[in-house]
């Protein structure tokens, strides 16, 4: 996809979530699966988890999760909350397909990363380099391969989303 | 090397000779399908004509909407948004099925699962249609792009071959079988790929069970599922498909991501545990668990050889003092086949609190549940807050073990019934 690029990636990993098949609509709880406002749901989020969350995320972050990451039945505001808090990445070492799906759909980036868990501790600095397919661990001075992502997939992140995807594909066909 | 049902699907629908798993295609889905949910259609709706300038669908036969959660409708926005539906697809000539049931039985029931055809949705149940031979595709988001243009950009999906073979045995149905392969194979062991299932104990079951089998592949991580057409689908696929597409067959040798035999035969009744869907553990072991409601229905479970299931344990006996059972058959031309056989007389005679088809038990929208209450359900899915108060509990099972629980008001063993 010309003249569009995966987003850079660099940040401190703010969160690992170890629970394998981890639902993600516990990272605001069930019952605010309906709260729409982004700031409100920021607001709820993490609070089971590490109440002082909001006050330690940086803009860049990442998070960091285990095999199956986003199984059940995955709502979209747990990870409106975490982007709107500045969050710019998933790595987990496996995703469940309907999340993948639903995030890369919003432009959000999601990376399978096998090893992960082992790999990375929290408050870590790590970079995602696009051209190597490496999760660079800028703390631990170490690096881990991440899997490739389907044609679709690249070019969906890379647009930012279904949005831009559909709108780069009609510039493209009509140019 | 041979090829899967799913690689020759997503051939014939890119206009390629041959695919194979893992290729980047570009295919043009069959059919186009979706039920009127805000977010979604009314979302796609608006951005067709103000992000895209489409104003009409090019070919309106290809796309199929279904109005079945919100129905009947209990606020003016859910109608507003039920109207919306029904102005757009009278402006593009695209049909809205309302009020026939639950979408994805109802897209059986019209030939939309056509043997050897492509089918999208946003929602992942509609992998129900594998049922028949189709390969059909729940993609979220992605959904708009099936609206926006021809064809989808998508990787071939590498296929889980399952066979199962044995008796199924007293007291067990198809819900028994699927969870036992998500605690056998896993809740993460197929992800992204189809689940191709065969073998003797499949072609023992008859379409209601295989409905249910290939409805629930997302628990295994699986995008999709599908059977090859046999003697028992083909005659209901056929008599009703909308488009004249041979039947396609995996190849003896094709390749698969893997190949599991399951033997179902000293399978026993199983329950799954909320709040996840991958929590599946012998009944036996939660017997006595004191419940208050009961659900029975859903794209997963409802339909005839369910009710017959319910009807046999209830008929007779009587709703334990207190027990909320809910039946709602999938769809209506099930609910008119239960009414012909007498099944929703022996229900009612029971106690049952007996609906129209609608998806609103399933999510919580009707019929919801307070903090301390527990169900037993036969729906999708059993996560926090799924059917009301993120403090009340779904224990998933098969139809017989919600009818019996709806007798002795906890969890018992349905074969006492049988």
């Amino acid at each position: 996809m010309t003249g569009l690029s995966l987003p850079a990636i660099r940040g401190r990993v703010a969160f690992v979530f170890e629970e394998v098949d981890f639902d993600v609509d516990q990272i605001i709880g069930v019952k605010n699966i309906k709260l729409r406002d982004p700031a409100e749901l920021a607001s709820v989020a993490m609070q089971s988890y590490d109440p002082q969350f909001a006050q330690q995320v940086k803009q860049g972050d990442v998070l960091v999760g285990a095999t199956n990451f986003g199984y059940g039945h995955p709502h979209y505001p747990p990870m409106i909350a975490m982007r709107h808090l500045g969050i710019s990445a998933v790595i987990a070492e496996s995703f469940s397909p309907g999340y993948w799906r639903g995030e890369i759909a919003m432009g959000f980036a999601q990376i399978a990363c096998p090893g992960v868990l082992q790999a990375v501790r929290r408050w870590d600095e790590i970079e995602i380099d696009w051209s190597q397919h490496q999760l660079v661990n800028h703390t631990q001075h170490t690096a881990l391969p991440f899997e490739v992502y389907s044609q679709a997939d690249r070019e969906m992140l890379a647009a930012g989303g279904i949005m831009g995807y559909l709108k780069h594909l009609r510039t493209k066909d009509s140019a | 090397m041979g090829l899967t049902m799913v690689e020759k699907i997503l051939a014939r629908t890119s206009g390629s000779a041959r695919v194979r798993a893992g290729d980047n295609i570009q295919a043009k889905p069959d059919f186009v399908v979706a039920y009127d949910f805000p977010g979604y259609t009314d979302v796609i709706f608006q951005q067709m004509k103000n992000d895209f300038g489409i104003t009409h669908v090019a070919e309106p036969e290809r796309f199929a909407l279904f109005i079945d959660h919100m129905v009947p409708a209990i606020t003016t926005q859910e109608e507003d948004l039920h109207q919306n539906t029904r102005d757009w697809g009278a402006a593009n000539q695209v049909p809205v099925y309302e009020r026939k049931g639950i979408g994805h039985q109802v897209a059986a029931e019209l030939g939309y699962a056509t043997p050897g055809a492509l089918v999208v949705h946003f929602d992942g149940h509609i992998s129900q249609l594998g049922t028949f031979g189709t390969l059909a595709l729940g993609v979220r988001r992605h959904l708009l792009e099936a609206f926006v243009n021809d064809h989808i950009r998508l990787p071939v999906p590498h296929t889980t071959r399952i066979d199962l073979v044995g008796e199924m045995p007293h007291g067990v149905m198809a819900r028994d079988v699927f969870h036992h392969i998500v605690r056998v194979l896993g809740a993460a062991s197929c992800r992204f790929q189809v689940l191709e299932f065969g073998g003797e104990a499949v072609q023992r079951m008859g379409i209601d069970a295989r409905q249910t089998l290939t409805c629930l592949a997302m628990f295994t991580g699986a995008i999709s599922a599908i059977i090859a057409p046999d003697d028992i689908t083909l005659p209901y696929a056929k008599a009703r498909a909308r488009l004249d597409i041979e039947p396609v067959y995996s190849d003896a040798n094709a390749v698969y991501a893997a190949r599991h035999t399951i033997d179902i035969s000293g399978l026993q009744p199983v329950v799954v545990v909320p709040p996840s869907p991958a929590n599946t553990r012998d009944l036996s072991e939660h017997l006595g668990l004191p419940v208050q409601v009961g659900y029975l229905g859903s794209c997963a479970s409802g339909r005839i050889e369910d009710l017959r299931a319910a009807a046999q344990v209830l008929r007779g006996r009587q709703v334990h003092p207190g027990f909320q059972l809910h039946v709602v058959p999938t769809s209506q031309e099930i609910m008119r086949q239960a009414a012909e056989e007498g099944l929703l007389t022996d229900l009612i005679a029971a106690g049952a609190f007996v609906s129209s088809p609608s998806c609103d038990y399933c999510f919580g929208r009707i019929g919801v549940m307070t903090a301390g209450q527990r169900a037993v359900s036969t729906g999708t899915l059993n996560v926090k807050g799924r059917m009301g108060s993120t403090d009340s509990e779904i224990y998933i099972v098969n139809a017989m073990a919600v009818a019996a629980a709806a007798i002795e008001g906890r969890i018992a063993d349905p074969r006492d019934y049988l």
